[in-house]
Order: C-alpha cells, then structure tokens, then sequence
C-alpha cells in the first residue's frame, strides 16, 4: 500500500530532493559567505556584548558617510563562545575582521599571538588630531607598541539617588571621612549603604579595587603589575577596611545583582553602588534619570597625600591580520575616533568617551568627566585587566571566598600571592619566547 | 531447554529446532553472496560505525591525547602525565569530586525516588494523568530556563526568603546559593523540580505495564498496601527502574547548565561539579590539555559508573 502510493507519486520524493540540495546549497552559500567576509563596503565588527549592537550599528552609519565604510556588529552574546571563536580562528583565514576585546594584559595577551594588527600609526594620528585621550595610550600598548584603540571611556564611581541623599540631608561625600559617615547616616535611617556582590563571579574584585586605589595608588599599579605582594600590610589593610565595613552592616546580600542593586538605588531601598558608567542603562531601565535623580561620586582618597585616583575600563577595538576584509578593517579603524563616529558610538551607549572632544553622552557623565579634569585624576585600569588572564580568573574567586567569609581575609591574601608567584612566573617565560 | 533436547533424543531435536541465518533469511542465492555474507555485514553497519566513530571514538581519542599537552589555544607543548598529576593535586578537584557526589547521591534519592511516589499515588486515580502531566511540564523547559526561575527564587532577597518572612519564619530564610554545601543542595533540588517529571511518566507506564492476574493473585492471597508495593509492584518494576536510576546517574554526573546559569560553579568554585571544572578549565582559561585530562577523568567516571551498575541490574547481566 505504501510502496505503490511512492511508487505512483515521485513528484513529492523529488520534490523533497529537490528541498534538501537547496537546503545544502544554501548552508554551503552561508558557510563559504563567512569565509569570504562582508560586501564591499562594509566590516564585521565581533564583540560579546548584545547591548553594544546598536551603539555599533549607530557609530557604522556614521562612519559610512564620513570613511564609506559601515561598520556592522555581530555580537556573539556570550564571553566564553566569544573567546572561543577568537582564540580558536585567529590563526586562520575565518577570523572575524574587527573584534571588541579587553584593555591591558588580555590584549597584550592577543598582541603575543601575532594574529592582530599594530595600531600605533592610527593612534598617533588621532592623538594629533586630539581626538584621544593619551593617558589611556598604556591601557593599548605592549612592548612600545599600541595594538587596539581605545572604544569607550567607563569611569568607575559610585552611583546614588540624590532624592534619598536630600532626605537626610547628606551631600555625595568630598573625603573618605565624609564616606564613612553618609554610611554610618544611611544605616541610621534603615538604608542599606553599599551594594557588594559575587554574582556573576567577576564583581567579586570591585570592593578590593576601589578600597586599595584609594589608599595606596601606586601599591595597586605596583600589584597589578607583578611588583608588589598580596601579603604586602597595605593589601592587609584594604581587605581590613573592607572587613570593618561587613561589621558595620554595611553591605548587600552578596547575591545582588547590579540589575536589581541598580533599581535599589532608584527605588532608593539602597544607599551607593559601586560601578562603571556602562551600568547607566541599568538605572535608566529601573527608572532613574542620569543627573537629575540619580548620580554618581568618584570615591574619595582614603590618604589625602596620596595621588588622586580613579578606576577607568576601556574596551579596544582590534584588528585581525588573517581577516578577509583586514584592508577595509584598517580603514574603518582610522577613522573610529572621529568625533562624530565616536560621539554616534558613545551617545547610543551612554558612556564616557575616550576623545575629550566629544561632548559627554548625559549629565551624570559631563559630571565626572568635569571631575576627572579638574582634580587631575590618575587613571588606572580595571583589576579585569589587570595581569595575566589566568592569575585574574583564580583571584576573583579567592576575594569572592573573602566576602563571603572576611574572617578569612589573611588566607585568602597567601592563596592570592601563591597564584601570583606562578602566574606572572609563567608570564614571564612566555614575555622571553 | 535445547539442552534437555539434545540429552534426550538429540538427532530429532536437531533437525526440528530451525536454524536460518541471517544470510538464508534475505532470499536468494545471488544476494546471498552479494549482499547477506558475513563481511558485506560491514557495510550496512558502515554509517552507524562512521557517525560513532567520527562523533564519539575520534573525539575521545583526541582529548586522550590533548590531555598529554599544555595547550592554551594558540601554542601546545607536549608535557605527557603532568595535567593528571596537577589535577591530583588541584585542591578544587576534592571539592569538585563531594559535589559531583552529592549530585548522584541527590539524583537518586530525590527525583527518582519522589517520581516513583508520585508515579504510585497517581497511575490510578482519576485525574491521575492531569496531576502527571503537571509534574511533567518543567521538564519541558531548558535547564537554563529552569535556573533564571530558580534564581529568582533562591536569592538572598528571592522569593523563597520573601515566603519565609511572610509567613512568620524568617529565622529559616537562607542565602541559599552562597554557602556550601546548602548551595549545592538547593541546585540539586532545583535539578528535581526539573527532572521528577520524566521519572514519573515512566514510572508510570511501568506500572500499567504490570500483568492485571498477578496483582489480583495478590490481593486474593490478602496482600495489600506496603506489603503489595515492596513484594508485588516494586519487584515488577525493576526493569523500569533499571533506566530510570541508570539515567539519573549518568544525567547527575553530568549536570551543568543549571548549575553554570545559578552559580557559575561559584561562589569561590564552591559549587563546582567535574563537569563545570572541566569547562572552566578547557573554555575559560583555555587550559584546553588540563580541560581534556578531567574531562577524561569524568568521561572514566561516568563509564564505570554506569557499567558497574548495568552489570549488576541488567536482566541476565548477574548470570556473567
């Protein structure tokens, strides 16, 4: 019964062959698509951040009226697959052309490969042209050498509502002393004063972060660089500073999100988050208003003889050396700080922006930027960045074993500098091949 | 039997038993030679042997051998033993290892055990399939789905404490996902909210599968209650159960995209299973040769695991 209705009806088995080598046809014209790259006239940019797709998409236009290139984003939205595909293709022709990537050792770390391409003579040219801020030209260097530009400019503050803040009477704080207190007053009332967190993993490191930059600057650049200890006393006493604040209460559940610490300090159930201007969004969907109900300090020096300081994080757009388009690519990089493409890129985003000629992106970052300018902050970059890839994976979980158990601070500092000695160690070897 | 035959009258009883080969049992001769004989038997076993081969064999073999190399993804060095040596002596490996434990141990006493239950209580009641099809549903949705509903219920400000507070039992409400090992045991009860369900429909289809005759015997021999279930309808479910607990080995021992959505392993790797080490390792720290040397330990793991078991519960398999 069943052969003879095939037998006597061959136009839908060949309409299925037919369905099949279409079908193949196309997923070869897809996969041979990839290979070859983008149209003329346009460059993948690869990134691991679905919220930078429109920012992309928005500095691309631009840049296709004033380069007559479009820059379109493909956003793999997960770090690990990200990586993955980096690491795995950027030997090969299939590498994606342009790539958002971190600052500071995990560049350096793709710089190594030789798989990316130098950017010292774009950067030099923007940086003529003022179009780059060059303290951040270290953040993109590796051996002398710039290898990425710099694509926004997070600055690392603390977030608060100015309603809650007017409530009782408290100003954001100008010294370390005015910090503790708006704590100890915002406790008082019933307000959680600070948001501390492991979630995610990564966020673990940001209170160790802030805390030693405030104390000890150049320890922190010293730390982060290989040349200090973990059992240094001025580490001690950061994570010390850190613990006196868990026995005042002052934190968090340290499961909180930044999403929901963000519609805390909106809803104003939660005193000052600690973050980088990338969370704008964050208090933006939770129904704040950047500059007017919410706003953000830097956070004061804890020793006023010491440099000023702050905490930036800087993206770097790279390019591939085995990329299909990696003329294209280089074109499209030289013309990334362009005022007006990077004014498209960080308004969309709502960031800080490395070219000071572009106007700030809201009030809330005019604010801090003003600041940075007049008090003539120092610039570090982000613990993320900071060291080798692998020492910065293990540490995060050791300070996120310290907040949850600060009792164990000491212990944690010796595990911490045991993962240091054979990180940089091997760093090191690697830096001589 | 055949041998009781073979004592008796063996001459008859041979020429009675019939004995087609596969070769004869195709047809005709032609064919015979072309395409029934012992060796074109490769051939149609060919596809099946290429996909295991390409699919399994390959890639088992390749991380044997990458587990010989310090690999970081953009150079490889050969360094024979020393990742197994290192994971012997990786302190996490002994958390990873009472995790992963904790997992099986976990699987088989929540979801298969509370499946069972539910399977009993419900195969025979009138809405018994309704209250299945409930139980089932979560199984439907992604492990990754199933952690965002978890997380939201298992944070410190989540909904769990919030019902606690509620109803006047706040000093119960925990940071459930922040401190082993109760982190750990509320993502293997979130892993049972998940996988009960599957366990129950055949639980389920295993009791219906059981001979009316031999339960009315039972009941007219006055058996009833506890005595029917551990004399009469457990023993007759031991086939069932057999893939269940076989399954829920080998899922507990694999276990990850709920516990990376929830916990990432964390906080401090404290959550963290082998399989979770074996991806941070290979994915996240591109120790691609030290990720391939616990995942072989693992895949060991696993293997023994469930031949150990198969062995012993396999019908037949006591006989070996």
């Amino acid at each position: 019964m069943h052969g003879r209705r095939h037998s006597t009806t061959s136009n839908p088995a060949l309409n299925r062959r037919a369905l099949l080598a279409a079908a193949g046809a196309a997923a070869l014209t897809a996969a041979c698509g990839t290979a070859e790259g983008r149209p003329p006239g346009e460059v993948a940019l690869h990134g691991d951040n679905p919220s930078w797709d429109e920012p992309i998409a928005a500095a691309g236009r631009r840049m296709k009226t004033l380069a007559g290139i479009e820059l379109v984003p493909l956003v793999i939205p997960s770090v690990e697959s990200f990586e993955q595909i980096v690491k795995s293709s950027l030997r090969t022709s299939k590498t994606p052309d342009m790539l958002k990537y971190w600052s500071g050792y995990r560049l350096q770390d793709l710089a190594r490969t030789g798989g990316i391409i130098e950017m010292t003579g774009p950067w030099k040219r923007a940086a003529a042209r003022g179009w780059v801020d060059p303290e951040l030209r270290g953040a993109f260097t590796y051996q002398g050498r710039v290898w990425a530009l710099p694509m926004n400019l997070t600055y690392w503050v603390f977030f608060y509502n100015t309603e809650v803040f007017a409530q009782h009477d408290l100003e954001a704080p100008k010294t370390w002393d005015d910090f503790l207190a708006v704590c100890k007053r915002l406790k008082s009332a019933g307000i959680t004063p600070l948001h501390a967190t492991t979630d995610g993993r990564w966020p673990a490191f940001i209170w160790f972060m802030e805390v030693l930059t405030r104390q000890d600057p150049r320890f922190y650049r010293d730390l982060m660089n290989g040349r200090g200890s973990y059992n240094d006393p001025r580490a001690v006493r950061a994570l010390r500073t850190i613990v006196s604040f868990f026995d005042n209460d002052w934190f968090t559940p340290m499961d909180m999100s930044h999403d929901d610490a963000a519609a805390a300090v909106v809803h104003g159930t939660l005193g000052m988050m600690p973050g980088g201007t990338f969370l704008t969004p964050n208090l933006q969907a939770a129904g704040g208003k950047p500059g007017a109900d919410v706003d953000a300090f830097v956070l004061p020096m804890a020793d006023p003889r010491a440099r000023p300081s702050m905490i930036f994080e800087s993206s770097a757009l790279v390019c591939t050396s085995k990329g299909p388009d990696r003329a294209e690519a280089v074109k499209a990089a030289d013309q990334w700080l362009h005022p007006r493409v990077s004014e498209a890129f960080t308004h969309t985003l709502q960031d800080g922006c490395p070219n000071p000629l572009v106007k700030p992106a809201n009030p809330m970052v005019e604010g801090i930027a003003r600041t940075v300018r007049e008090k003539r902050l120092w610039m570090l970059n982000r613990f993320w960045e900071q060291g080798p890839p692998e020492l910065v994976e293990s540490t995060v979980d050791d300070l996120a074993g310290f907040l949850l158990d600060p009792s164990s601070y000491r212990q944690v500092l010796r595990t911490m500098q045991e993962r240091a000695d054979e990180a940089w160690r091997v760093w090191r070897e690697a830096e001589k091949v | 039997m055949s041998e009781t035959l073979s004592t008796a009258r063996p001459l008859r009883a041979r020429r009675r038993i019939p004995t087609r080969t596969p070769g004869r049992a195709s047809g005709a001769g032609a064919a015979r030679g072309r395409l029934g004989s012992p060796g074109s038997s490769l051939l149609w076993a060919a596809p099946a042997l290429a996909f295991v081969g390409i699919l399994l064999v390959y890639p088992f073999f390749r991380s044997v051998y990458g587990s010989l190399f310090a690999d970081n993804g953009f150079t490889s060095e050969f360094v024979g033993l020393d990742n197994y040596v290192r994971l012997a002596e990786d302190p996490i490996l002994g958390r990873s290892l009472i995790n992963t434990v904790m997992w099986v141990a976990g699987t088989l006493l929540l979801p298969v055990a509370v499946g069972l239950l539910i399977a009993v209580a419900t195969y025979r009641m009138r809405l018994g399939n309704l209250a299945t099809l409930v139980i089932v549903l979560p199984y439907a949705i992604s492990g990754a789905s199933t952690a965002v509903v978890w997380k939201f219920m298992l944070t410190s400000g989540g909904a769990v404490n919030q019902v606690l507070g509620a109803v006047g039992l706040e000093s119960l409400a925990q940071p459930w996902l922040l401190e082993w090992p109760q982190n750990t045991l509320s993502l293997i009860v979130a892993g049972t909210w998940q996988a009960t369900g599957i366990n129950v429909v055949l639980f389920t289809i295993g009791l219906r599968a059981i001979p009316r005759d031999i339960v009315e015997a039972a009941h007219l021999d006055g058996v009833s209650g506890w005595s029917m279930f551990r004399h009469i309808t457990l023993p007759q479910l031991r086939a069932m159960t057999v893939v269940v607990v076989g399954m829920a080995i080998v899922n507990s021992l694999k276990a990850f995209d709920l516990i990376w959505v929830l916990t990432q392993g964390g906080p401090s790797r404290s959550s963290e299973t082998l399989a979770l080490t074996m991806y941070r390792e290979a994915f996240r720290l591109f120790h691609v040769g030290y990720g391939s040397a616990v995942a072989l330990v693992l895949s060991v793991i696993v293997v023994a695991a469930s031949w150990l078991y198969l062995r012993r519960q396999m019908p037949g398999g006591t006989r070996d």
